[in-house]
């Protein structure tokens, strides 16, 4: 017997469907009424590592990541201080408070986060991850692309993703970043050569280690590591972050935190 | 100008480092004076639930009779919420006390650390977990 072609196609389809929904979890019970976007003090839950039916780390959840969003120099092994090449020293010493993109409500960019959470949604193909922070997100590619090369790489915000499974790892490795963005309040900067190696690693339920490996030869002498962990926040959900209402670039005149410290390390190392 | 329900307050009544967390958005010192900090009592006449903050204002009388009108910088809606505020915590009309630090520049504009409603319960006070 044929196989009516638009009969294949509802099969494939019904295949397609099948698949993404045995991937995913749906609770059969609606979760209880909680206050909107959850408990800042929540305690994460405790328990062990949901997984995917193929035995990889479920991410699913809403994730607060709380390190290093003031000076991101926190997140560096003890000691440690970020290894300034001179001429990003000269850049920082430049930067007022006001010309913080961010505070303009421009994009949050890796390795830079807010005191705001965010969600992995995993399809067959891709892994957005959704940021509260000014309503952005990431998209990181899982179907085994490899970056674009010269003038097909365009430079962005969040950069071009590619995203591998390493074990019980989600291995996310970006380039393309434009060098607009700043680090974290304090204004470290980075160049367009930067590019970041993340790995996330759900260690356990309430539990997300991440480091992220930043190899930046336009602006640090070495590559560095930065650590976090994030913590699912129970009972929560995103909330609408539009930037509406921004008052304070234009009330701020003042050096960044950063310009202060290049200033210094300038006139002590290249006097 | 002096106001009546405005007082420079000492700097133990509320640490640096309360009113610092609330707001990792921007750098708190370049836009507050952490050696100014300041209560003022008035009537709320409104409210921004915006981000990147949310927004109180208050009329304040001063010596003289004279009202004036402050803004103050809150949380953002989303940290506010998730410590417990609604929307609706704060109306039009309400008389509250808050604590903060004047800002650097900007005519009357400072920053809230905590705030209390017409009896001194408080109802906001910012999240030191936020930053740490």
């Amino acid at each position: 017997m044929r196989t009516h072609p638009f009969r294949a196609g509802v099969i494939v389809a019904g295949a397609f469907v099948a698949s993404i929904s045995a991937q995913i979890t749906v609770p059969s019970t609606p979760p209880p009424q909680t206050r909107a976007g959850g408990n800042i003090t929540a305690k994460p839950p405790t328990g062990p590592t949901p997984r995917k039916p193929n035995g990889q780390p479920d991410l699913t959840g809403v994730w607060l990541r709380r390190a290093g969003i003031v000076n991101i120099e926190q997140l560096l092994p003890k000691g440690e201080t970020l290894p300034f090449l001179p001429e990003t020293l000269k850049r920082m010493s430049l930067l007022k408070s006001q010309d913080d993109p961010q505070l303009r409500c421009l994009p949050v960019a890796t390795p830079r986060s807010e005191p705001y959470p965010f969600r992995f949604v995993e399809t067959p193909t891709h892994i957005f991850i959704v940021m509260e922070a000014v309503h952005g997100y990431r998209q990181v590619f899982m179907d085994g692309r490899k970056h674009p090369s010269g003038d097909d790489l365009q430079l962005s915000w969040q950069g071009h993703s590619i995203g591998r499974w390493e074990g019980n790892t989600l291995v996310v490795d970006t380039i393309g970043f434009n060098d607009l963005t700043w680090f974290d309040n304090w204004g470290h900067v980075h160049s367009d050569k930067m590019h970041v190696v993340e790995r996330f690693t759900r260690v356990d339920l309430g539990h997300l280690n991440a480091s992220m490996l930043v190899d930046d030869p336009g602006a640090y002498s070495r590559p560095f590591t930065l650590t976090y962990t994030a913590e699912l926040m129970p009972n929560a959900e995103l909330m609408e972050y539009i930037c509406d209402n921004e008052q304070d670039a234009a009330n701020i005149d003042a050096p960044a935190d950063a310009a202060i410290d290049a200033a210094k390390l300038l006139k002590e190392r290249y006097p | 100008m002096r106001y009546q329900h405005f007082r420079v307050v000492g700097a133990v009544a509320l640490s640096l480092q309360l009113s610092s967390t609330i707001d990792a958005h921007h750098s708190f010192s370049a836009q507050y004076d952490s050696s100014k900090p300041i209560e003022m009592r008035g009537t709320v006449t409104k409210v921004e639930w915006t981000n990147p903050h949310a927004r109180v204002y208050i009329d304040v009388r001063d010596d003289q009779g004279q009202i004036a009108n402050w803004n103050f910088e809150m949380a953002s809606p989303n940290i506010l919420v998730r410590n417990g505020w609604k929307q609706s915590t704060v109306k039009i009309g309400d008389q509250i006390t808050v604590n903060g630090y004047l800002a650097r520049r900007g005519e009357r504009m400072a920053i809230a650390g905590a705030v209390a409603d017409a009896n001194g319960k408080p109802i906001f006070a910012s999240n030191p977990d936020i930053t740490r």
